[in-house]
């Protein structure tokens, strides 16, 4: 469920930088996971193409 | 019967309220309704049992509210069948609506500072605010009231607040506006309802602003990343659950916002009118006799409504609350308004609101459909209107002529005390100085009292000691 106004992409990501430690730890793996997407698509398997659960 | 049907033909949809299908504001016979979705049904009844809801009811911060009586319910649903609506609440009604686009710097930083308590005592109960809007306070004198209960719900793991980017467009940059670049943020917030998106607000500093409290990260790298993640919300929400954010995050967040609107300052700036009340050329006895003739008109009656235009520091607007529910205290200098705004509040003062309105351009309506925001007058006639050293204001410096200005007031529908500064009054002479010889022909007492009586019916007048300038009591005619 989505909320009734755009929440900004960029300020979403933005929220997890105020959160301290374990905010770094979320844009680590924040990061990573886009890193690993690049790859897949290096790899020809888009997520765009995959169906979500 | 006849009374019912009338009733239930009044009630209409709030204009301003139809962003969010959860819920909606009907208003009418003095009522204020809220209508809700089976979700925001739901999301009420998590608020309604939270601790937070009592605590902030009691200090007058969050709008009183109830579930109303089931036939209400019935009222609604026939009023609007397709809304799917499945409860109503019913809220106080606050005595004047305004808008952020009127409030002095102090009025949006406290508005701004409420809007974070609230998110913060919500997230401890896990619940969330979903939007963060300026136009969800409203104000009890200089009291800032959350009306929107609506806002709330309950919260969702993994899930940035979703009302951060809106707080920084109508809160933060507005203010961030006025402290760091000496420009009222009033103009803009009227012009563009939205706020300021953080790519326009980024254009207007340079890299050495970035220094300042609250730049780097707010206005800096928030208008970068809202460039690099253009339209990828649904993506960065997904990997922000799955790498693991909680609320713990925003609650850092709020409380990073929070020690830094405590550090923003209007900044220091001429104002012409902010010790005009001591610097102007009253004598103490004058002043006197006109508190006591502004004394007498508003101790007639007791008033719903008084306007004061001009109001200055606020000595009239005072003296009006000694005997109305509430009064509305008008000027356009933002510095005068913030300076009574501040003392209004220290004193816990319920009953006067200060706004920032000029009056030569007063707030039109606006919005979706010309309808949203509704115009000035549109939001409540006043029963008596203060007009005090303005008139020569309006007149000479805004070459409004005389005439006119009388038929505005007119057009108010309520008593007014109006003051005229004659011809020869030293301020009207130095408001003259800077036009040609022989302007204005039409600014003396002899049109303007012409202009009264056509129009109003004089109930008393006084003309002060000095003898340039002359009071005036009058009704509608």
């Amino acid at each position: 469920m989505l909320s009734y106004i755009d929440p900004g992409a960029g300020s979403m990501i933005l929220q997890a930088l105020a959160g301290g430690v374990a905010g770094a730890m979320v844009m680590g793996k924040l990061y990573w996971s886009r890193i690993k997407r690049v790859l897949r698509v290096g790899r020809g398997k888009s997520p765009v193409d995959e169906p979500r659960a | 019967m006849v009374e019912a049907s009338r009733r239930s033909t009044s009630l209409a949809p709030e204009p301003g309220s139809f962003r969010d299908w959860d819920g909606r504001v009907f208003g009418g016979d003095g009522r204020i309704l809220r209508a809700l979705s089976p979700d925001g049904f739901a999301d009420w009844e998590a608020l309604a049992a939270s601790r937070l809801f009592e605590r902030f009811r009691e200090s007058g911060e969050l709008v009183e509210t109830a579930p109303a009586r089931d036939e209400v319910l019935l009222e609604v649903q026939a009023l609007d069948p397709e809304g799917g609506w499945i409860a109503v609440l019913d809220h106080e009604r606050l005595p004047y609506v305004s808008y952020p686009y009127e409030w002095s710097f102090s009025m949006l930083r406290d508005a701004a500072a409420l809007q974070l308590r609230l998110l913060s005592a919500a997230l401890e109960e896990d619940l969330m605010l979903k939007d963060a809007t300026p136009y969800n306070v409203q104000w009890r004198g200089a009291q800032p009231v959350f009306v929107d209960v609506g806002s709330f719900e309950r919260a969702r793991d993994g899930e940035p607040w979703p009302g951060y980017r809106q707080f920084c467009m109508l809160y933060l940059f507005p203010l961030m506006l006025q402290a760091y670049k000496g420009v009222a943020f009033q103009p803009w917030l009227r012009g563009s309802l939205e706020g300021i998106d953080p790519g326009t607000f980024r254009a207007l500093f340079g890299r050495r602003d970035a220094v300042r409290p609250g730049m780097l990260r707010h206005v800096f790298l928030h208008a970068s990343l809202e460039r690099r993640y253009a339209h990828r919300a649904a993506e960065v929400r997904s990997d922000l659950q799955e790498a693991g954010f909680d609320r713990r995050m925003i609650a850092a967040s709020v409380a990073g916002m929070t020690s830094l609107l405590a550090k923003l300052r209007p900044s220091e700036r001429d104002s012409t009118w902010q010790d005009y009340d001591t610097t102007c050329s009253y004598d103490e006895r004058e002043t006197a006799a006109k508190e006591a003739f502004v004394r007498r008109a508003v101790g007639l009656q007791r008033r719903q409504l008084v306007w004061d235009l001009g109001c200055n520091e606020g000595r009239y607007s005072r003296i009006a609350a000694e005997n109305a529910d509430f009064v509305v205290a008008i000027d356009s200098d933002d510095a005068v308004v913030d300076a009574l705004y501040r003392s209004l509040s220290a004193e816990g003062n319920r009953v006067i609101l200060p706004l920032v309105v000029d009056l030569a351009n007063p707030s039109p309506p606006l919005g979706w459909a010309g309808v949203e925001r509704r115009s000035l007058v549109g939001r409540g006639r006043p029963d008596l209107t203060l007009c005090l050293a303005l008139v020569h204001h309006l007149s000479i410096s805004r070459n409004v002529p005389l005439r006119e200005v009388v038929r505005w007031l007119r057009e108010l529908d309520s008593e007014v005390v109006v003051e005229l500064p004659h011809r020869g009054d030293p301020m009207v002479q130095r408001l003259l100085g800077s036009k040609r010889e022989h302007a204005h022909p039409d600014y003396n007492r002899g049109s303007f009292e012409d202009a009264l009586r056509s129009l109003f019916r004089v109930v008393d007048s006084l003309e002060l000691a000095s003898g340039t300038r002359t009071l005036y009591h009058a009704a509608p005619a």
